[in-house]
Formats: C-alpha cells, sequence, structure tokens
C-alpha cells in the first residue's frame, strides 16, 4: 500500500533550495519597501529618560524613527501579548514605554529608503537611561530561586516537576552505593542561519499580509492582530520557507510586530531584518545547575534518584519545562524525587530549543548514571539493562511500544562496544587517549489536533493544504509522500500549501509533533475522500463496486480497488466524471487518539568515541552511533539528517557552545559565529544513525517524529568518553580544553 | 572640496564593470562600501545569496569570483560578498547560485547537494552551493580533507555536514563538465577587454574609492590621502562597515597592484608583496615550511583566505593574528616603503604596543621578507583554539631552531595571545642558547616563559591556561624535533625535520 512512506524519497523542495530560488522571509518584494533597522537598548534594567533621534533623522533616505514615545497604538494589557506557547508571566511589549527590561531590548526602528540608510541611521540614535542594578549571573541567584508553582491545568502538569514518589531519603540511606554530583549547562542561542525577519505588506486593501520566519504562522497572525487591535482577516502571516528556527520561532517575535508598526504607521510597506547580534536578544536555551543523587543496590539495580535543578529565566516570565522529571521517568526505581527552582534574571525570557528539558536534564542524569557503573564496577550498558522499564515509573502505565533494549543491543553490536576496556586512560591510538561512553535518551511521542484539507481534480492531481510550518525538517517532503500512498498517486500528482495563515488550522512546528499529527490528518482526511469516491464510482452503471464497504477499498494507481478482490476496481477519473464532479474537497480536523492509559515515548542508545591529544587536551569526536526507536519512519532520508543534525548538536553542547555574558552590563559577549561556536565540518567524523523496527498503535500510521530525540543523551555520552579517555569528569559543559588540564578526578 | 585630487592616470568614468551570466554589467553611482550581497539582493534583486553574519563567518552569502587565468582560461574563487566591496569586483566575473542552471538543467553540484539531501532548511545550501562550485573548478579530488578545507568556511545547523561532505565527493558523477567550462575562453576575453590599465576613482555621497593599477600610482595617492584605509581582502574593513556603520571617508585599494602581489623565491629570502592574499602564498609557503601552511589551513576560511592579505594581517597588529608568531620566529623582515623611500625593519620591531605599529604616515609594508629555510633548520608552529577549524588562537605559538653540533645555535620562539603584542619569548629564548637541545633544558626554558608573559583571562582562554599552553607547546616543539616516537599532532603531518 505504501510505496512512499518508509522510503529514502529527496525532498520536494531540494530544487528550489539548490538554485536560490526559495524565498525567505526577508526576500517578499513590494512596491515602495522600506527597509527598518532596530535600535537595541545599551543597558539592561532601567528607564529611557530621553531618546534622541535628531541624527538618524537627518541621515539621506530615511524616513522615520519610530520609539515608544511616537509610535502607533499597542494593546495595553498582558492578556494581548500571549500566544499558544507563552509561559505564565507577562509577556515583553515591543516599544511599548521607556522601560527596559534586558540589554539589547529593542528601543526604536529606523526605517528608510534603503537598508544601508536605515542601518547607518541606527547607530546614530542616542538614548540616555536612568539604570537599575541588574542581575545575569544563574550563580549568584542559585540559592534565591523561584520554586515553580505546583500544577493547576494538564498544562501546567507537563512542565511542573512530577509527585515524589515512595521515600527517597531513607532508600538513599540505605543504598549501598550512592552518587551525588552537580553538573552545569551553560546558556546556548539556536542560531539558525537565516536571521529573522519580517516584510510586512500593505495590501491595495490597507490589509497586512507578512511574510515571517516563524514556526506558527496563526499563532503570529492571532498575536498580531490582539497586540495591533485589528481585526482576524486584517492580517495574513506567510512563512513558506524558514531557514532553521529550533525554537526561537515557536513565539512570536518582536521584529514581527516592529514591521507591522511601522507598516501601519506610513502606510507603505516596511522589511525588518535582525542582525546576527540581534537575534541573541531573542530566546535562549536556560542555564541549568542541577544535582542528581541515585542509590544503587550492589547488584546494579537503582533505589533512588533525586534530581533538583536551577534554570533561568527573565524576571516577566516563569519559562520551565520538566527539566527534573526525565530522571525519574527512564529507569526502574521506586523512590524518586524531583525540586526546580527559578533564577530569575535581567535577560528576555528563556524558550524551547531542540530537545527542551531532555537534552540538558538528560544530560546530568546519564552522566550521573555513568559515575554509578564507575563505581558499581559494571559495564555502563550493563547498569541500564538491569535498570530498564517496560513501564512509565511516573504513572505505573505500560508503553504504547518501547524498543530502547534493541536501541542498546544493535548500537552497541555496530559499536563495537563489547571490546571496550572498562579502566579510564587504558586505550589509545598513538599519543591521543580513546575513549568510549554511551547514554539513553528519551523524548515524548506528542501529537496535536490538526486540520487538513485536500482537493482531488478529476485529473489525478491533489492539493495539500495545512497551515503548518516547514522549517527544514521535510514537513512538506512528508506530507507529499503521505498524501501519494493515502491517495493512490504519484509523489509528482501531489502540491503541498503549508506556511500560510489562511490555510486549516495547524498548532506550531515543534517539539516532534508535526510528523505525527499531519500525517494522520491527512490519513483521515483522504479516508474521507476515498469514501466519498466510492459513493461516485457505486453511482455508475454495473459499478462493480456497488455495495463494497468503504474499509474493503482502497487507492492504487488512480484506481478504487477492492481490497478483496483486486479485479473489482473503478478509475477515480471515470467515477468523478460520471457524476460531473470536478472536485471533491474535504477538510477534517484529526484529533490524537485518546490513550492516557499508556506512555509514549520515542527512545535512543548514543555511543560516542572521542580522541584527545594527551599533552593539550584537544578533542575529537570521531565515531557516533545513534540507534533510535520513534516508530515509523516516514522518509529515511529526512529522518536520518534530523538525527545527524541532532548529534552534531550535541557535539556542540558537549564540546563548543556557550553564551557569555559580561555581567557587568548584562549583555552577551559572544554574539556571533565567530565566537560563539557551533560545529564545523571538521569537527564531525564517521556518524552512523541506525532506526530500530517499533511498530506503534498508538495513530493508524504507527508515527512518532524524531526532531529532538537525536540531541538527547549526545552530550552525555561524549562527556562520558571524555572520562573514559581522560578519567577526569567535567560536570560543566562545554568541555573544554582548559577544563582537562590537571590531575585526573 | 576637490575630490580626486591626484597625480597619474585617473579613471574618472565612474563605473565599474564586471561580467555576470555572460554579459558585462557596466555600474554607475555605486557607493564605495556598498558590499556585493547588498547589490545582489537589494539591486539586482538576486535574493539565492543569502546574509547570514555580515561579518564573514558563515559563508551563507558565498559566491565565486572569476578571474583570468592565461589568455583563454578561467580560475574561480570562493569569496564572501558579505563583506566585499562593489567596486572590488571591476575587472571580474561575478558568480552567483542562480547562474548555475543552465538550458533548464541543474549544475553537477545541485543535482548531488538534492540527491545526497544536502539541504534542509535551505538557508546555507546556495553559499555552499558556491563553495562547492568552485571546487568542482579547482580539478582536486574531493579527498575528505580537501572537502574539509573547502567547506571550514561555510556553517550549516541543519543538516550534520555529512549529506554535504557526500555531495562533495559525488559531484563529478553527474557530469565532469559544465558551461562554465565550455565558455572560459570566451569569458576571458570578456575580462581581457575590460581590463583596465588606470587608477579607478569613485565618489559617491563624499566617499572617494581609488584602486591604483601600479605602484607608482599607489605611491602618489596614498601621499596625497595619508588618512586612506588602505584595502586589500577587505575581511576587516568591511566589519567597520557592516557591524560599527562607518564609512571610511577616503580607500585605497590595493588588489590590483601587480607589484604589491609579488611572489619572489629567491635564494636567501622569500619575498612576499604586501597585498599578496594568503591564497597566493599559502602553496609556496607550505612547501617551504611545511607547518606556516598547517597554520594557514585554519587561518579563517577559504573565502576569507582568497582574499586576506598577509599585508594586512600584520599591520592590523592585532595580538592574536595568526601570522605574527610565525613570522617571529622565522626572524623575518618587513619591507616599508613611503613613495620612494625604503627602509627594512626586523619584524620584532614592529609592533610597538596594542595595534600600535612602527608604520609613519603615508608609509605601507611593501613586502614581507622569510628568510629561506637553512638545513638543518627546525620550525613548527602551533594553533590552539577551541573550534580546530574558523576560530580565533587562544595561543598561536612558533618555534624555530638551528643546532649546532649538539648544542642550540640559534632560537626563537614566536606567541600570540599572551600579550598585548605578538611578542617572543626572550626570556626562554636566552635559556636556551648554548644548550644542549633535551629534555632537561627544554624544561627549564618552560620556566623561563612564565618570566616572559603575563597573559591575560578572557572568554577565549584563561591566563594559566594560556601560560601552561604556551610552556608545553615547547615541549611539545621539543618532543617533535628530538625524534620522540608518537604523534603529536591531532591533524597527521609529515614529520620529517
Amino acid at each position: 500500500m505504501a510505496p512512499y512512506i518508509g522510503t529514502a524519497t529527496s525532498r520536494v523542495d531540494g530544487l528550489a533550495k539548490v538554485t536560490g530560488t526559495a524565498k525567505y522571509a526577508a526576500e517578499y518584494n513590494a512596491p515602495g519597501l522600506a527597509h527598518a533597522s532596530m535600535v537595541g537598548a545599551t543597558i539592561a534594567k532601567g528607564r529611557i529618560t530621553r531618546i534622541d533621534t535628531t541624527a538618524a533623522l537627518r541621515v539621506d533616505g530615511v524616513i522615520t524613527v519610530l520609539t515608544h514615545e511616537n509610535r502607533p497604538p499597542l494593546a495595553d494589557n498582558d492578556q494581548a501579548y500571549n500566544d499558544d506557547v507563552a509561559p505564565e508571566g507577562t509577556p515583553f511589549r515591543p516599544l511599548y514605554d521607556g522601560r527596559i527590561i534586558f540589554n539589547g531590548q529593542p528601543i526604536a526602528l529606523v526605517v528608510a529608503n534603503t537598508l544601508e540608510a536605515a542601518r547607518f541611521a541606527a547607530s546614530l540614535v542616542r538614548a540616555d537611561y536612568l539604570t537599575e542594578p541588574h542581575v545575569t549571573d544563574i550563580h549568584t541567584k542559585r540559592d534565591r530561586g523561584l520554586a515553580v508553582k505546583d500544577p493547576i491545568t494538564p498544562l501546567d502538569a507537563l512542565f511542573a516537576p512530577p509527585k515524589q514518589r515512595g521515600a527517597p531519603g531513607p532508600a538513599l540511606d540505605g543504598a549501598d552505593v550512592r552518587h551525588d554530583g552537580e553538573y552545569y549547562v551553560p546558556i546556548e542561542h539556536h542560531n539558525p542561519m537565516e536571521p529573522f525577519a519580517s516584510t510586512a505588506v500593505v495590501e491595495s486593501d490597507g490589509r497586512l499580509t507578512i511574510y515571517d520566519k516563524t514556526q506558527g504562522v496563526q499563532n503570529v497572525q492571532r498575536y498580531l492582530c490582539s497586540v495591533l487591535g485589528l481585526k482576524q482577516d486584517d492580517v495574513r502571516v506567510i512563512s513558506t520557507f524558514v531557514g532553521g528556527a529550533f525554537g526561537v520561532g515557536l513565539r512570536p517575535q518582536f521584529q514581527a510586530v516592529l514591521a507591522a508598526l511601522a507598516a501601519r504607521a506610513l502606510g507603505r510597506s516596511v522589511r525588518v531584518v535582525l542582525t546576527r547580534q540581534q537575534m541573541y536578544v531573542l530566546g535562549y536555551r536556560p542555564a541549568m545547575i542541577q544535582r542528581i543523587v541515585v542509590g544503587a543496590n550492589a547488584n546494579g539495580t537503582l533505589n533512588a534518584i533525586t534530581h533538583d535543578a536551577v534554570t533561568v529565566t527573565s524576571q516577566h516570565e516563569n519559562y520551565y519545562r520538566q527539566e527534573t522529571g526525565w530522571s525519574g521517568l527512564l529507569y526502574s526505581c521506586a523512590n524518586a524525587k524531583y525540586a526546580h527552582r527559578l533564577a530569575k534574571l535581567d535577560l528576555p525570557t528563556a524558550c524551547d530549543m531542540r530537545g527542551p528539558s531532555a537534552a540538558t536534564g538528560v544530560y546530568a542524569l546519564e552522566c550521573a548514571m555513568d559515575e554509578l557503573a564507575a563505581a558499581l564496577k559494571i559495564d555502563p550498558v550493563e547498569l541500564r539493562l538491569r535498570c530498564y522499564s517496560d513501564r512509565d515509573q511516573h504513572d505505573n502505565r505500560p508503553y504504547s511500544s518501547k524498543a530502547l533494549r534493541e536501541c542498546y543491543h544493535q548500537g552497541a553490536e555496530a559499536f563495537g562496544w563489547h571490546t571496550r576496556n572498562p579502566e579510564p586512560r587504558a586505550m589509545r591510538d598513538g599519543s591521543e587517549l580513546v575513549g568510549w561512553g554511551m547514554a539513553s535518551g528519551v523524548w515524548d511521542a506528542f501529537q496535536a489536533a490538526i486540520t487538513v484539507r485536500i482537493r482531488l481534480s478529476a485529473n489525478g492531481h491533489a492539493e495539500v493544504a495545512c497551515a503548518t510550518s516547514d522549517i527544514g525538517t521535510g514537513t512538506a517532503t512528508v506530507m507529499t509522500q503521505v498524501a501519494a500512498d493515502m491517495l493512490g498517486l504519484p509523489l509528482d500528482s501531489v502540491s503541498v500549501l503549508l506556511g500560510d495563515s489562511t490555510l486549516p488550522a495547524s498548532p506550531v512546528e515543534g517539539g516532534s509533533w508535526i510528523a505525527a499529527s499531519v500525517s494522520n490528518g491527512i490519513a483521515a482526511t483522504a479516508d474521507a475522500i476515498r469514501k466519498e469516491l466510492l459513493r461516485l464510482a457505486a453511482l455508475m452503471p454495473d459499478s462493480s463496486l456497488s455495495g463494497t464497504e468503504a474499509d474493503d477499498v482502497g487507492l492504487v494507481d488512480g484506481m478504487l480497488v477492492s481490497r478483496r478482490d483486486n479485479a473489482r476496481a473503478v478509475s477515480i477519473a471515470d467515477a468523478m466524471r460520471h457524476s460531473a464532479v470536478d472536485q471533491i474537497e474535504r477538510e477534517i480536523t484529526t484529533n490524537p487518539i485518546e490513550d492516557a492509559a499508556r506512555a509514549h515515548n520515542t527512545h535512543s542508545a548514543v555511543f560516542a568515541e572521542v580522541k584527545v591529544d594527551e599533552q593539550l587536551g584537544v578533542i575529537r569526536v570521531t565515531r557516533v552511533v545513534s540507534a533510535i526507536a520513534a516508530g515509523r519512519i516516514v522518509n529515511t532520508k529526512t529522518a536520518t539528517s534530523q538525527i545527524l543534525g541532532g548529534v552534531v548538536w550535541g557535539i556542540g553542547m558537549a564540546l563548543h557552545e556557550e553564551t557569555a555574558i559580561d555581567h557587568r552590563f548584562g549583555r552577551v559577549m559572544n554574539a556571533n559565529f565567530a565566537e560563539y561556536h557551533v560545529p564545523v565540518h571538521a569537527d564531525v567524523h564517521n556518524i552512523k544513525v541506525i532506526f530500530v523496527d517499533e511498530a506503534d498503535d498508538s495513530n493508524p500510521l504507527g508515527i512518532k517524529g524524531v526532531g529532538e530525540i537525536g540531541i538527547v543523551g549526545v552530550a552525555a555520552a561524549i562527556a562520558n568518553a571524555v572520562h573514559h579517555a581522560t578519567g577526569k569528569r567535567v560536570r560543566d559543559l562545554p568541555i573544554t580544553l582548559d577544563k582537562l588540564l590537571g590531575k585526573p578526578s | 572640496m576637490v575630490l580626486f585630487d591626484v597625480p597619474g592616470k585617473l579613471n574618472m568614468t565612474g563605473q565599474i564593470r564586471f561580467v555576470l551570466d555572460g554579459e558585462v554589467r557596466e555600474l554607475r553611482g555605486v557607493a564605495p562600501t556598498m558590499t556585493v550581497l547588498q547589490w545582489l539582493r537589494d539591486d539586482a534583486r538576486r535574493c539565492g545569496t543569502k546574509e547570514g553574519c555580515a561579518e564573514g563567518d558563515c559563508g551563507a552569502c558565498t559566491v565565486a569570483i572569476g578571474e583570468r587565468r592565461g589568455v583563454d582560461d578561467m580560475r574561480y574563487r570562493a569569496v564572501n560578498s558579505c563583506i566585499l566591496f562593489m567596486p572590488m569586483l571591476d575587472g571580474k566575473e561575478l558568480v552567483t547560485v542562480e547562474s548555475l542552471k543552465h538550458e533548464g538543467r541543474l549544475h553537477p553540484v545541485q543535482r548531488a547537494m538534492v540527491e545526497c539531501h544536502g539541504s534542509q532548511c535551505g538557508f546555507c545550501t546556495p553559499g555552499f552551493v558556491m563553495s562547492l562550485f568552485t571546487l568542482y573548478h579547482s580539478g582536486k579530488e574531493p579527498q575528505r580533507e580537501t572537502v574539509d578545507d573547502v567547506l571550514a568556511g561555510n556553517l550549516c545547523r541543519c543538516t550534520g555536514y555529512r549529506p554535504i561532505i557526500e555531495a562533495a565527493q559525488r559531484m563529478r558523477e553527474y557530469g565532469a563538465k559544465d558551461q562554465f567550462h565550455r565558455r572560459a575562453a570566451a569569458t576571458a576575453r570578456q575580462l581581457a577587454a575590460i581590463e583596465r590599465r588606470d587608477t579607478l576613482a569613485l565618489e559617491k555621497d563624499g566617499q572617494r574609492y581609488f584602486a591604483p593599477a601600479n605602484l607608482e600610482e599607489f605611491t602618489a595617492c596614498f601621499e596625497q590621502y595619508p588618512e586612506a584605509a588602505l584595502v586589500g581582502g577587505a575581511t576587516d574593513i568591511g566589519l567597520w562597515v557592516t557591524k560599527r556603520h562607518q564609512r571610511p571617508e577616503t580607500q585605497i585599494y590595493t588588489g590590483d597592484i601587480a607589484e604589491l602581489r609579488r611572489l619572489k623565491i629567491g635564494d636567501d629570502c622569500i619575498e612576499i608583496g604586501g597585498a599578496a592574499s594568503l591564497g597566493d602564498v599559502f602553496d609556496a609557503l607550505l612547501a617551504e615550511f611545511a607547518d606556516f601552511g598547517e597554520i594557514l589551513r585554519r587561518f579563517g576560511s577559504v573565502q576569507v583566505r582568497n582574499v586576506a592579505t598577509l599585508g594586512g594581517n600584520i599591520a592590523n597588529a592585532s595580538p592574536i593574528g595568526d601570522i605574527a608568531p610565525l613570522l617571529l620566529a622565522l626572524d623575518a623582515a618587513l619591507l616599508l616603503r613611503r613613495n620612494r623611500e625604503t627602509r627594512l625593519l626586523p619584524i620584532d620591531e614592529f609592533f610597538l604596543a596594542y595595534r600600535k605599529t612602527a608604520l609613519r604616515n603615508s608609509e605601507f609594508i611593501d613586502a614581507i621578507r622569510i628568510p629561506r629555510a637553512r638545513s638543518g633548520l627546525k620550525f613548527r608552529a602551533y594553533k590552539i583554539s577551541k573550534r580546530f577549524d574558523q576560530d580565533i588562537s587562544a595561543v598561536c605559538g612558533a618555534f624555530a631552531l638551528q643546532l649546532d653540533g649538539s648544542r642550540i645555535a640559534e632560537i626563537r620562539m614566536g606567541f600570540g595571545g599572551m600579550a598585548a603584542v605578538p611578542k617572543r619569548a626572550a626570556n626562554a629564548e636566552a635559556a636556551l642558547i648554548g644548550e644542549a637541545w633535551n629534555e632537561a633544558s627544554a624544561r627549564a626554558a618552560m620556566r623561563a616563559i612564565e618570566r616572559d608573559f603575563e597573559p591575560m583571562t578572557d572568554m577565549r582562554a584563561s591566563a594559566p591556561y594560556r601560560l601552561k599552553l604556551a610552556r608545553n607547546l615547547l615541549l611539545k616543539f621539543f618532543l617533535e624535533t628530538s625524534n620522540q616516537p608518537g604523534a603529536t599532532r591531532v591533524i597527521r603531518r609529515d614529520m620529517a625535520a
């Protein structure tokens, strides 16, 4: 039935991308388009006492400079600034008033006829401030954190620490072996290659079309309408291509408000493009201080685990995910306890970044497990098998599927793990120390309500439409494959419309939920089309399908075919023409199947090899094997690439990435690609991705999603490998060479 | 105001000419600091070329520049269009991602990227395609190491790079020749026809730009405008414009001056013109000093090395530049020139204080003279950075040793990242002169290094780490030059002295 699902189909937008014809938000043009450049605050906290735009206004070509003093009206209540994924608190209001709550906050927008004039004039805007003391260092507030509140709504419960189970205190006291460690992850920034941009086009009827870089066009549309006081029909948001986002495009970003504000003020189309530097005042992965205590019996089973975390958020919003909960979920353990506090700093609000909470929380857990394995003198893989759990430990329920055991086995086999000498510093390659480490990974398999519209034409072409974005993951390709299979059409007879707020409703694209949601949405909508086709076919004289039940027919090669007897078939075109139907259109909302009795997760086992120059401490990650259990893989090419990308993100997290703040000014010091290090080609050696078979019936297509799972566990596997190579346990990321110096710990 | 008060043959047409998609384009009224990227995206509406950082770090804006090689052939080099000024295109061919598709068919590089899934979000893709295009035209075999080099300046945040590396290795399977090969002779003739032999002079909004075609006109120009910014590759000055929004009033471009791009390999020394690009001199320095090549390989990216100049890196006087430490160790001298006056200055007298040099008014670096490698010279250079490629050094150390029998006759050590200027380790050198080259003497010198430097702590490295590195680099140098067994490099190199 499925010639395309499960294959290595090349992306449908590949041609547009390699020829440079794929258009991104900053590339839409409009008559009289003006260019705008944002000015950021230079203090972290305080108030603007005076803002001087006269020099900027004198620059040839400058049209206006918007500030809080002369901007058009903006909503004056917090509710209006909320969005689909806003955390609790008081959302930031761009250009609202003179109050400064983080360094780099937009304080002015210079609009000019050319980008050059706008950028130059922006450098001439001067502001005087009344400064107030600020705090931007998590360490100064680690003991004064705000405890995450007890959950009230089901959504809160997803993010708040789970309830304690058992009696961890006494259990730890009675443990044969106990490990107590503190781990640190710094602030990291997403750094998608495309800078954030919005082109606000004023249409001839006065409505706004915003070409925006976002992971959720309808989220942005609703937000802009409420912030600007506009009607739903007045704003359309389009995001056909997104040059990467990784979570920082989930919430509407301020450049969209600025572009829309300026367009409204001038009655003229305006484009705002942030510079690379300015993107460091968007969201970030929160820095995290975490302490894990694990107690084990001598036989390698866990008897208690406690996980305490402090994470960064802003003064105005409380961002948190369930950072600590992963620790009590993954392994069989009767006693567990969690605590999560927020260090509220004078920074922008933290936000989701690839594998939010799991990338950081599981890093600490999996390093702690490695330390425990060493203390117990048990092989790290063996330890995880002894602690293996077939049931969700939080709610004591089974998994819809969990092939993590196969991940351990197949990953270890492919890596050659059995030849590992367990002693640190025992393996060498010339003067380089060789280390092998491993870790487990886990992520949620979410599915969300989504609406899909399909229009099937009698000429055999299908148009599939949904407002979801494709942030580079391959959503459009997956949608094409699924629709082609479900409708029995070749790939090139299917076209996909997405990234437009006027299309059927979609949640934001994130959390790895879109592949499962939209694929099942397409399947459900295609079902409705198939039923209508069968009804039409049955109307034909002497129809070979009359009296056939809908479930007994399939769509294959442009034919409606009985599954029991494939001689009984009717051409789609004939059935439609007979009833003079040119087009069948169905729009169906598909909700996830209620299945609270089971847990839904993806899993991985990650194996890493590092080589460390003994004298200089230079680390190379020479091999990674990532074995993934994530249900059915729709497209092995795009899914493999998701995992490869995730692994390389893990390399960056382990060895390179760290946002450095000068706490005197509360300002990011390395706000550029030269000094915020993302991995480069030479950092990437052999990476093998294995998808283990995992049948899942949580949704009709058995899809779980792979966008996040690739990064989870990678940093821990590398940190563990570094320990194995050097005998040195570095518990704060990134593991830079200076931290490797000194005597083995 | 007299805009152009310069003797000599000024080209006052106010026009720059270059070839794009087979046609000569003539542009007037271009601002001297307008970047090629800006022109492409805003004026020419060719939005395939992207801005990812506007400072030459990410490669999303990579385009290829074609230059004539002889009468009927072309060579293509990758450059970052975000920090390349439009007038620098004068006389060249510009190739962008839109230029590649031909007669409705994808270029072999583009096909390989599609088939290997080398694109995800697609934003970095055009830059990668153009870097691969230059590799395709270089004729080099796409070995893994070569591919890493060529793509070191292109960042991708989605693919994890492996699919792109595979595309690089397979691109020739989709066709060994392209339309650029086929029309190379015609393009070369087009470029010959627009070649300029006079000084291009442009003016826009109070900004002046001169591109002299020879040394004489250059010196005259610089005499007249001693405050002018000398622009070679604009890999630094480009950032003044894109980041600090400065607009240098007068720029003098040195890239068209053949004399200043000279490379002479004499019996005693290698002489490199002050405006020679790192790409121009790479092979010669690699052949003479293997480790010089090794450091250059990790200096910026291909896009940066293709335009950045050796002279610029020295005159810039950055305490963390990677060239000066090597030149200090190699006992190089700078030929400084002001009009017809020249003087030869040992490089260790050039750096006076933080970003302050011995250059006088209207004086410039005419050439860098590096003594040839004498027999028995042991030279090693090491760059330690957080990220192996495309990163600024925490410490760069270079060592040159000449033994007289078993005794040390000469030793020079140059360090970057250890002081406010690139600096020799005088105490450590003194501790070694006349001594035997053994571990005891090396360790004594390591102790002496601590008296040579008081490095600072910043986000690249802490002061104790820098000091430790400096000491251990000396130990590494000892190990590598005293027939100690075992590899001491992350990347293998020929261990022969």
